[in-house]
């Protein structure tokens, strides 16, 4: 039997003005986007850069929607519990016999399901960039994937700090200010945990050329593979490989050796542990907030 | 059957409810009454399978509410005081949802959906949203809502608080219909004269400690015993004769109270038994009071609840 909390949540949400209004506005920003740079690849009459429009569209677009989907989830999100329990609805739903880890999966699945209808919403908007070329339908099918796993560590991240918060309000800024801090949390490492070692190796041609895939992953540090932002630059350097030429021209010293370790470590492969790893954290994420609900239900 | 024994809850250092004992048999209008604050939610809300006691433990046919939580939800219909509702459904919608986080069947649900809605007089809502309904509506809804597995334990926390008078009758009506339905029914309620009146039996906690449990009628008897004397002075013997009629009465050692309920009529508590009360009527006598009346006053289910709580 489907997760009721998952379908009848989604039946009130979609029946709701504001949801519409959500998906009309997300896929009108990406189309403008879209047009725009369009309209540039039109304005060029050599037509000589058109095999560089086209992975440019494609990765302000995936970067566009991995941004809004860092401000849509945690106000999609905030009311899956606090909202339930300013309602006074949470008491009639835990005296059922539906659990506290299918209460919490039921949420977290139906917020998904809204971050994917616009993520799902978005790819003709994203073939555009098929038009100007550079870019395969396999790639923006990847990008929809990884886009998806971010957007369910974000619902997970959101009905957290919902089941911890009882007001919507303070849910939905706690889970800004969380995410936030996933993101400074994750690059920590490559601030401050940077091994000299990688800078030695990319400036020796020898050693670099001798490194295997494997032993480039294991010289990145672990917990920057937790930090969406990387995965999403790692899919789109493993997919386009335009990055490393922008930095290269730009002289980005650590984030140009860390890039080039990256390169050899194979990116579509971090961006895979990448999307793995938040998928994975959303499930942990999920036995965490059961956990709270299951203690609140018993031990008030 | 609903079995209570020893039920301990505190918060923090406040003992919210004392050793509650209770058992209440199949098919019964269980009233529980108490001033604010009495325990009587911390209970419900411990019975619902909402809070876990500090000690103590509570029984349906057998299954520990404490222990057995997702066997005890199956048996347990709880509504509470205060509740919400969800937007954007319809009355069908609602306990089509409700019925699924029980996880009964598809078939089962339309049925016991439409003879609920019917139960509670709402079967011409089923498509109407319920953020529409009105309250009472919405509070009839509720009960529907908690009858959607058919538990055998109902727990109405204040069912008709806020409803206008039709809707109370209407509420009553569907309680009574519950308990032929062999329902075991536990209602709280501040409206005392309607419990006294829909009730088999009874409790009464005070301050988290149980004060009394039983049937209505053994409540009334057991406070008869303790009511005031009401003395009433033939009107044409005049002022004088009330006040010398109270002198005498103050200067008698087991009267402790003294009230003029009106301008003939004394209402008098004492402390003793029958004899105390046959030794007062025989000084009235033998003073030649002009006493025409001397009866217990009577007892409604306000007055002895009044009583019994100013004791505890």
């Amino acid at each position: 039997m489907l997760n009721p909390i998952l379908s009848f949540s989604a039946i009130r949400r979609m029946r709701t003005f504001r949801t519409m209004l959500i998906v009309i506005a997300y896929e009108a920003a990406l189309l403008v986007l879209a047009m725009a740079i369009m309209g540039g690849f039109l304005k060029d009459e050599l037509y000589l850069n058109a095999m560089e429009r086209g992975p440019l569209c494609y990765a302000v677009m995936l970067g566009a929607q991995f941004v809004m989907l860092f401000l849509i989830a945690p106000a999609m999100t905030s009311g899956a519990i606090a909202g339930e329990r300013e309602r006074q609805t949470l008491d009639l739903l835990l005296v059922t016999n539906t659990g506290s880890f299918r209460i919490v999966t039921g949420k977290i699945l139906e917020s998904f399901a809204l971050l994917a209808l616009l993520i799902i919403c978005a790819m003709p908007a994203e073939c555009l960039c098929l038009m100007m070329g550079g870019v395969t339908v396999l790639q923006i099918l990847t990008g929809t994937l990884f886009l998806l796993s971010v957007a369910l560590a974000c619902s997970a991240v959101g009905v957290l700090c919902s089941s911890l918060c009882r007001s919507t309000v303070v849910s939905g800024v706690m889970s800004y200010i969380v995410l936030l801090g996933i993101g400074v949390v994750t690059t920590l490492p490559f601030l401050f945990g940077y091994s000299q070692k990688i800078t030695d190796v990319v400036y020796d041609a020898a050693k670099y050329a001798e490194l295997t895939p494997a032993g480039a992953r294991a010289m990145i540090p672990k917990l920057l593979y937790l930090n969406p932002g990387f995965g999403l630059l790692s899919l789109v350097q493993g997919q386009l490989h335009v990055l490393t030429d922008y930095m290269t021209g730009h002289g980005w010293g650590r984030i140009y050796c860390t890039w080039l370790m990256m390169d050899r470590a194979d990116c579509r492969i971090i961006a895979v542990i990448c999307a793995g790893g938040l998928v994975l954290v959303s499930a942990a994420l999920a036995g965490v907030a059961a956990l709270l609900i299951r203690k609140s239900r018993r031990k008030e | 059957m609903l079995k209570i024994e020893k039920l301990c809850k505190n918060y923090g250092k406040f003992p919210a409810l004392k050793e509650l004992s209770l058992e209440i048999p199949d098919g019964q209008l269980h009233g529980f009454v108490g001033p604010n604050g009495a325990g009587k939610t911390t209970t419900m809300r411990i019975l619902a399978t909402l809070m876990a006691p500090t000690s103590g433990a509570a029984w349906v046919d057998g299954t520990n509410l404490i222990r057995e939580g997702q066997k005890a939800r199956k048996l347990v219909g709880y509504m509470p005081d205060f509740f919400g509702v969800y937007d954007n459904l319809t009355c069908n919608e609602y306990l089509d949802f409700y019925a699924r986080c029980y996880r009964i069947g598809a078939a089962e649900r339309k049925r016991m959906g439409a003879q609920l809605l019917e139960l509670v007089q709402l079967q011409e809502k089923g498509n109407e949203y319920v953020n529409a309904l009105s309250r009472g509506m919405k509070q009839r809804l509720c009960l529907a809502r908690s009858l959607i597995h058919d538990p055998k334990l109902l727990i109405l926390d204040e069912p008709a608080s806020g409803m206008d008078p039709r809707a109370r009758a209407e509420m009553k009506g569907i309680l009574r219909t519950l308990r032929e339905m062999g329902k075991t029914v536990l209602i709280s309620s501040h409206i005392l004269p309607e419990l006294s009146e829909m009730c088999d039996s009874l409790t009464i906690l005070d301050h988290g400690e149980l004060v009394f449990s039983g049937s209505v009628e053994g409540l009334s008897e057991r406070m008869n015993g303790n009511a005031p004397l009401d003395i009433r002075l033939a009107e044409n013997a005049g002022g004088e004769a009330v006040e010398e009629t109270v002198r005498c009465l103050r200067e008698l050692p087991y009267i402790t109270e003294i009230l003029q309920e009106e301008p003939f009529l004394l209402r008098v508590r004492l402390e003793g038994g029958e004899d105390v009360c046959m030794a007062m009527m025989r000084e009235l006598v033998t003073r030649n009071l002009p006493v025409c009346d001397f009866h217990r006053a009577p007892m409604n289910l306000e007055k002895v609840f009044m009583e019994v709580t100013q004791d505890a």
